[in-house]
């Protein structure tokens, strides 16, 4: 009934990074341009966000993390969302993210990954033109 | 596709409750859920939370669930935070300050964005209420956007209305104005652990007592500390129930709805009446009957 029904994102900072100036400002931003930011704070264990993504039903889930631990947490995160039967929520990371890490995380399930520096509006129209596959 | 939503509903599949959420959010299959869900269970209190933006709505409603967790009541809350009248984007944040309990499947929480006007809950909260009644939780809490005056809506949503305040918050004439302190069955002087609570609890004691009020319990309570949770939840249970009286106001509340959710789905055909009021053909009270008139066609 409602075709503009918008786009509900969890932003997530997980695990010992208290660096949360870029998920703010991605929410802040996400917010004006008319999406639902689900924002649970800092130090999230990888089982407190995948339980934020499926209460809240969400279409994406983005990862920021900042603490050089991308090869451990998202891995982690993305079984654990395919054994909660959450495999549809599209996944982003953004943060920093070494160049030759990016194709493993896209290996691991990542739609994109986007680094330091990526204008907002990239952010907006990668996600307007996904879509969502939770609600397809 | 509901009707799959609906089995898997009745087998206490988290991942259902939260699709059917949002299409209750969406205004989507509206009486389809609502006949399938069928009345609500009276004995599942939902208890609504509201006050000024600051008070420590969510921070309460996290120490609250904790508590009643506690108390091996299982625990469903729905989190209304304002959405943008301009670009309908939202920030829902009240799940930073409640409790992160990934394994416990007797909590569950949900963020709702309340688009303006409606009151400071998000639309068919009614409905969801029911829903989450029916998959069976034992107890609903419902926090408000908390705009303050005049919203209302709650009163006819939940059984008990508890109104936060706190201290240093104005001379006693701002309660006065507020109108909110009619809407509350419980008062929680809440940050108690500051100073300037219990005065705050004696203006409102005191506002409270005169004649022609009603008994309301007023009790000081501190997140920060814990103190009162457990005075707070007996007041909750003692307060008498207004939620279960069934009368029309509900069925006019879903009429509304079902208006409004017509009107986003066939706006464009109101077209032709909106230009003719912007053109000054009709005045306002004609062009708002003409619509009508095309929405219950």
């Amino acid at each position: 009934m409602n075709e503009q029904a918008p786009l509900r994102i969890v932003l997530a900072k997980v695990g010992l990074d208290g660096h949360d100036r870029g998920v703010k400002v991605v929410s802040r931003a996400l917010r004006d341009a008319g999406f639902h930011v689900i924002y649970p704070g800092l130090w999230q264990a990888p089982e407190a966000v995948v339980r934020t993504v499926g209460d809240e039903d969400a279409d994406w889930l983005g990862i920021s993390l900042l603490s050089g631990t991308h090869l451990t947490l998202v891995p982690r995160i993305i079984d654990l969302l395919k054994a909660a039967g959450l495999d549809h929520v599209g996944v982003l990371v953004g943060g920093i993210i070494p160049e030759a890490d990016i194709p493993k995380l896209h290996e691991m399930g990542v739609s994109r990954v986007f680094g330091p520096g990526t204008p907002m509006t990239d952010i907006i129209t990668y996600l307007r033109s996904e879509g969502s596959r939770t609600h397809a | 596709m509901l009707s799959d939503l609906l089995a898997r509903l009745e087998e206490k599949d988290r991942l259902a409750l939260a699709r059917l959420l949002t299409l209750i959010s969406r205004g989507e299959q509206l009486p389809e859920i609502s006949s399938a869900i069928g009345t609500r269970n009276e004995t599942t209190p939902v208890v609504a939370i509201t006050g000024n933006a600051g008070v420590g709505k969510s921070t309460l409603v996290g120490k609250l669930a904790e508590y009643l967790r506690g108390e091996d009541k299982s625990v469903a809350i729905l989190a209304c935070d304002p959405e943008s009248p301009l670009t309908g984007g939202a920030l829902l944040g009240d799940r930073i300050r409640m409790p992160s309990r990934p394994d416990d499947a007797g909590l569950f929480i949900r963020s709702l964005a309340a688009a303006s006007g409606h009151q400071a809950v998000a639309e068919h909260v009614d409905l969801m209420i029911r829903l989450l009644a029916k998959f069976g939780f034992d107890v609903i809490l419902l926090e408000t956007v908390g705009a303050g005056q005049g919203d209302t809506a709650v009163r006819e949503l939940a059984d008990v209305v508890v109104l936060l305040v706190q201290p240093e918050s104005g001379d006693e004439l701002q309660w006065e104005k507020a109108g909110l302190l009619e809407v509350a069955d419980v008062v929680v002087v809440h940050k108690a652990d500051l100073a300037g609570a219990e005065k705050t609890e004696g203006q409102v004691k005191e506002l409270l007592s005169l004649p022609g009020s009603r008994e309301i319990a007023v009790l000081r309570v501190s997140s920060r500390t814990g103190q009162g949770f457990e005075a707070l939840w007996e007041a909750v249970m003692a307060a008498p129930r207004r939620g279960t009286t069934l009368d029309g106001r509900q069925l006019l509340r879903l009429a509304q709805q079902l208006l409004a959710d017509r009107y986003r789905s066939r706006g464009a055909a109101a077209g032709p009446i909106i230009d003719r009021w912007k053109a000054h053909q009709l005045d306002e009270s004609q062009a708002a009957e003409q619509l009508l008139d095309l929405l219950v066609r």
